[in-house]
């Protein structure tokens, strides 16, 4: 009976460290598919101006998702990392949308956000 | 006897002087908006308001729906599925909606949703208004306002600091033939007759930081000023009657019913009620 009992729960280690690890290469295949960007800008004072630049960064090729703060004035986008976009094109989206750019920082690793801290 | 006229007819005229300045203060007290409560919004995140009957709709732009509550703020009906809605607009039992993303205005009727055809392409649409036939966006990213009535189009404005150019115009509203827009980052309200020709400037004076929100009564004009978190109120011809303060957290609309005025907060999530 004991046995029984040891090679059940042999069992379930072995399954949860199999669901662990397919978790973490799933976490590294999706981290090597994206570049993570954050985008610093000055000017960002309402929704409309936090919408607008989310609906002009959409527009950049190989965008996944956009997030805004707009109290920290800042942007953080997923793209493709097969379309990692220039930084000039960056530049020229958030000052198309009316703002000025300060900082461009990409990244292999997603960035922490407020929300999330 | 002489004297006793020019004495009784001096009396006689402070009497009615005293009487007209009375029957001012009056008038006055009668346009003056009074604080009367705060209705909490849970996790909505307003920009635009229009009242039906007893229920106030709210475009939540955070969460990309459209919401109707009661006048105590609890949730009726909810439509889901919209593209950033910013200010919205209604006539009868048809809810305007304009998207920001899609650049496109869709109509609720009845529970159905369906979409305005529009012959000029605007891009990032901050506010509508409907008029009679006529139907106006404000075109927040090509500075100007879109009139539309069937397929006949005129357009109101364009990008400058000056009379009658616009500046990120971000909501719009029609009352006795003349258009209001609120011309966000010049920071005033604009008057136009639909020719499009110059008719006044409104809020100058008063350095407002960015004029979100207009909503014209047939008496008031009154501004949600965003970043001065407060709300303005005129007379039609642009004369300042008060300024209400400390009871905002960035206001972006208003909405009047009867002696009741609605003024949503944005980051606040709130709507505050005023009476008079």
């Amino acid at each position: 009976m004991k046995n029984i009992f040891k090679q059940t729960g042999l069992l379930v280690l072995i399954l949860l460290f199999s669901v662990t690890s397919s978790t973490e290469v799933n976490a590294q295949t999706n981290d090597q598919e994206f570049t993570y960007v954050k985008v610093e800008v000055k000017g960002l004072a309402c929704p409309f101006c936090a919408y607008g630049l989310e609906k002009k960064l959409k527009e950049v090729d190989g965008v996944k998702t956009i997030k805004i703060d707009v109290e920290e004035g800042l942007a953080y986008l997923t793209v493709l990392k097969s379309k990692k976009p220039l930084k000039k094109t960056l530049e020229k989206i958030v000052t198309d949308a009316g703002f000025t750019p300060s900082s461009i920082v990409f990244s292999e690793k997603p960035f922490t956000l407020r929300d999330e801290d | 006897m002489k004297i006793s006229i020019h004495i009784i007819s001096f009396f006689l005229g402070l009497l009615i002087i005293f009487g007209c300045s009375e029957n001012k203060k009056k008038k006055q007290e009668a346009t003056i908006w009074k604080f009367s409560k705060e209705i909490p919004l849970g996790n909505i995140s307003p920009i635009g308001i229009v009242a039906q009957g007893n229920f106030l709709w709210l475009s939540d732009v955070a969460n990309n729906r459209i919401v109707k509550i009661d006048i105590d703020g609890t949730m009726i009906e909810s439509f889901d599925g919209f593209q950033r809605p910013m200010h919205i607009a209604i006539q009868e039992d048809k809810i305007y909606v304009p998207e920001y993303t899609s650049d496109t205005v869709k109509i609720i009727e009845n529970g159905n949703i369906s979409t305005y055809s529009l012959n000029e392409q605007p891009d990032a649409i901050g506010g509508v208004e409907v008029y009679g036939e006529w139907l106006a966006v404000a075109d927040f990213y090509n500075h100007r306002i879109i009139l539309q009535k069937d397929n006949k189009v005129s357009i109101i404005g364009k990008e400058g600091h000056n009379d009658s150019e616009l500046y990120y115009p971000t909501d719009v509203a029609i009352k006795n033939d003349l258009i209001y827009v609120a011309d966000a980052y010049n920071n005033r309200v604009q008057v136009f007759d639909f020719k499009g020709g110059y008719v006044r400037m409104i809020g100058w004076n008063e350095n407002i930081k960015v004029a979100i929100g207009v909503k014209v009564t047939d008496t008031q004009v009154i501004i949600a000023d965003f970043e001065g978190n407060r709300i303005l109120i005129y007379d039609l011809n642009g004369n300042l009657l008060q300024i209400i303060l400390d009871k905002f957290n960035q206001p972006t609309d208003i909405e009047i019913v009867g002696n009741k005025m609605y003024v949503v907060n944005y980051k606040g999530s709130s709507i505050s009620v005023f009476y008079k």
